[in-house]
């Protein structure tokens, strides 16, 4: 009866591909499509490098409808880091007491996904100005 | 009196605090910049919305990664990028089990690394 | 006596059961229990070890999700089995397994003794910045600093955050949401004054490096204690303590 065997059970393989943990996955895999957008823009500095007959190449590409869809995706991608990204932010942050009370995480995620959009459409906006000035 | 302290040894100090800070800083950066980049790069510039037709001619551009504050920037966005998507990956293949951790770092962390270096390297023979 | 008390419907329970003596591996044995509305699945466990079999090993305490004795997996999902109710998984049959990445002792009880190891090497008590005598008084604490670390100090050791956490899964020797939780309680005590000694004991692969923040600790705890929490803000003080150990040497506490 009192006989000990402690049996250990193997952590399913595929655990990554369930619920609950498929968000988890899906996140991480967005992360990736920050750095397959890197690869295009390197791509690009590659093209500048080489001269103006490489970059123009790389000019045609990218106005192709091919390039319009894969960053049609990327920015779907790009979108989901960010609402993520924002959502785990006060997961990393020690607790925000403000008066005495803690301030709800949702709270924090909402003002963080804020300054995102101004950061984002201030960089649109300042370059579309100088387009309109230059 | 300050009570005995019974001290239990310290384990070997990790070094993923390194790529931890990379990936956060490409993650913070794609967060707030992203979306805004990949409108721009991907539908603005192409095809000439919202900005002048020659904004993505090749002086144009030339002039603005010879400048060290565009050098900056570009290296800032290729380099942190990769990083950022490089610690995920990782971190997704080890959840997988796709290979040994070292070959999963290489193909991971070793292609970010080697892809800053280029993008260095391109930055300077480009010139000021 | 209202119908909620008069036991008139039944449910199956497909319970994993595992004897070291006779089983060479777990096997789910199915029982029908008789239940009401007012049951939870710990009392239909203790219905059937009073009436079908005295055999069945599970652990138990107070009843009302405050001892954290009773946790395990109930239709995979990591649970107080005092404080899920069997109206709210009816009519269908129940799955109960013991706690996803604990080796398992007997039916539905686990191996804790790894995890009582994790928490005692963290230094789970206050070690004061000052030593100060009893004569002095008390060490006095605001509101607001009460509040920084209070919601840590409600972890009741059930260890459903290690069943749900895959990273535990991968590596039984990660230090894992729970004992990280404790660590933030206090951490994050104003009191305290052994918060290097904790950061030491974290910064290695198994300690707050394991995690890749997949937060699924937080959304089991019965408690609220928010371990995903503990173990990422933990990730910037550790990275913090990583880059300034170079600056200023300390000699090992």
């Amino acid at each position: 009866m009192s006989e000990r065997r402690p049996f250990h059970r193997p952590q399913p393989r595929h655990w990554w591909a369930h619920k609950p943990y498929l968000a988890y996955t899906v996140r991480e895999l967005s992360g990736v499509a920050v750095a397959v957008y890197g690869a295009i823009l390197l791509a690009g500095l590659i093209c500048l490098w080489r001269g103006p007959e490489a970059y123009a190449v790389y000019r045609r590409i990218l106005s192709s409808d091919a390039a319009f869809a894969v960053h049609l995706v990327l920015l779907a991608a790009m979108l989901w880091h960010v609402l993520t990204w924002f959502q785990i932010l006060p997961k990393t942050m020690p607790k925000l007491i403000l008066r005495g009370r803690p301030v709800p995480q949702r709270q924090v995620t909402a003002i963080a996904l804020l300054v995102a959009m101004v950061c984002s459409a201030a960089l649109l906006v300042v370059v579309v100005a100088i387009g309109v000035t230059s | 009196m300050r009570p005995t302290i019974l001290h239990h040894p310290a384990p070997k100090r990790s070094v993923a605090p390194v790529f931890w800070l990379l990936f956060g800083a490409g993650g913070m950066l794609s967060a707030l910049f992203g979306p805004a980049l990949i409108i721009l790069t991907g539908f603005m510039l192409p095809h000439g919305w919202g900005v002048p037709a020659n904004f993505s001619d090749f002086p144009h551009v030339l002039a603005f990664v010879r400048h060290p504050i565009g050098k900056l920037v570009v290296l800032a966005v290729i380099a942190l990028f990769f990083w950022h998507g490089a610690e995920r990956l990782f971190l997704t293949l080890k959840d997988m089990r796709a290979g040994p951790p070292l070959l999963l770092r290489l193909m991971t962390y070793g292609v970010a690394a080697l892809l800053t270096l280029v993008t260095i390297a391109l930055l300077l023979a480009i010139g000021f | 006596m209202s119908d909620a008390t008069i036991p008139s419907k039944s449910i199956e329970l497909r319970v994993l059961r595992y004897r070291p003596a006779s089983d060479r591996e777990p096997v789910l044995v199915s029982y029908r229990v008789a239940y009401s509305d007012d049951m939870s699945v710990l009392q239909a466990l203790q219905s059937i070890k009073d009436t079908q079999d005295g055999s069945l090993s599970f652990r138990w305490s107070c009843r009302m999700a405050v001892c954290g004795s009773c946790g395990m997996m109930i239709n995979g999902e990591p649970k107080l089995a005092c404080n899920t109710f069997v109206r709210d998984l009816a009519p269908d049959a129940v799955i109960i397994e013991p706690l996803q990445n604990f080796p398992i002792e007997r039916d539905l009880v686990v191996t804790v003794g790894d995890f009582v190891k994790k928490i005692e090497s963290i230094y789970p008590y206050i070690i004061p910045k000052v030593a100060k005598p009893v004569e002095d008084g008390a060490h006095l604490q605001t509101p607001a600093q009460m509040a920084a670390y209070e919601s840590f100090s409600d972890c009741i050791n059930c260890m459903l955050c290690y069943a749900a956490c895959p990273q535990f899964g991968a590596n039984p020797d990660f230090i894992g949401p729970g004992a990280m939780a404790l660590l933030q309680r206090y951490n994050g005590d104003s009191r305290d004054g052994g918060r290097q000694f904790r950061l030491d004991q974290i910064h290695g692969e198994d300690g707050v490096w394991a995690c890749t923040a997949v937060g699924i600790c937080s959304e089991v705890c019965p408690k609220q204690v928010d371990p995903a929490n503990a173990v990422n803000q933990n990730k910037t003080n550790s990275a913090l303590d990583f880059f300034l150990h170079y600056v200023q040497p300390r000699s090992q506490p």
